[in-house]
């Protein structure tokens, strides 16, 4: 069987789209609750293209982030995380967030085995970071977000492997 | 005779199956609207399989 499609190329964006079930962050996307891979050109800003294809395929974000960077796939990986309203899910499959323990590095090497859950569970908490130190962040979120985002430990944007 | 079909899918889950035009398109049009991907209808067609089953229909899952 051929290959199937699959994104390449030396930069891509991972985006983790979230939204607030009533007091539960949730996890969704076009493909589910997984990481959605895009690809990134020479020439494009990572941002720009995580927003256009989010207004694209899933419709206006209410706030669009990086998170983190690593190494995978033979390409370096741009976490971003993307929040949108609940009335943007529609039949979109979501799950809630998993809670888990962060991929640490050590002193001078990178930790060797990143899972979904940790790079999501560092997105949420460099978002509780940013909803406390960037202004348009904070305005953006809403209460109940604050809230969810209270039992978050703030990280700043980290490389994670 | 029938056109020869084919199936083309993505790492994400999303497949077509259709004629060579029908899955070229629909590929370059998945690629290019959900990951941001370039392809050619070469590219397509190097990567999709043949179908010997005539009875699914042209579609999308993302």
């Amino acid at each position: 069987m051929p290959p199937a499609w699959d994104v390449e190329g030396p930069v891509q964006a991972e985006v983790f789209v979230v939204w607030l079930n009533d007091d539960v962050l949730e996890l969704t996307g076009p493909d589910g609750p997984v990481p959605w891979m895009l690809e990134l050109g020479a020439t494009e800003h990572p941002v720009e293209v995580v927003d256009r294809i989010v207004r694209d395929v899933v419709g206006d974000p209410l706030l669009v982030h990086s998170t983190s960077w690593r190494r995978e796939r033979d390409a370096v990986i741009l976490s971003f995380v993307v929040v949108i309203d609940e009335g943007l899910v529609a039949d979109m499959d979501s799950r809630p967030v998993a809670r888990t323990d962060l991929a640490r590095s050590e002193a001078t090497v990178a930790p060797r085995d990143i899972a979904t859950d940790q790079v999501v569970e560092h997105a949420l908490r460099h978002l509780a970071w940013l909803a406390e130190d960037d202004p348009v962040v904070r305005e953006e979120l809403s209460p109940a977000w604050h809230a969810a985002l209270a039992t978050y430990v703030p990280e700043p944007f980290r490389n994670l492997g | 005779m029938s056109e020869q079909r084919l199936r083309s899918s993505c790492a994400c889950g999303w497949e077509v199956t259709g004629t060579a035009d029908e899955v070229v398109a629909a590929t370059i049009e998945h690629g290019g609207k959900v990951h941001n991907m370039e392809a050619t209808r070469d590219q397509v067609l190097a990567r999709a399989e043949v179908v010997d089953d005539g009875s699914s229909q042209a579609g999308s899952a993302a």
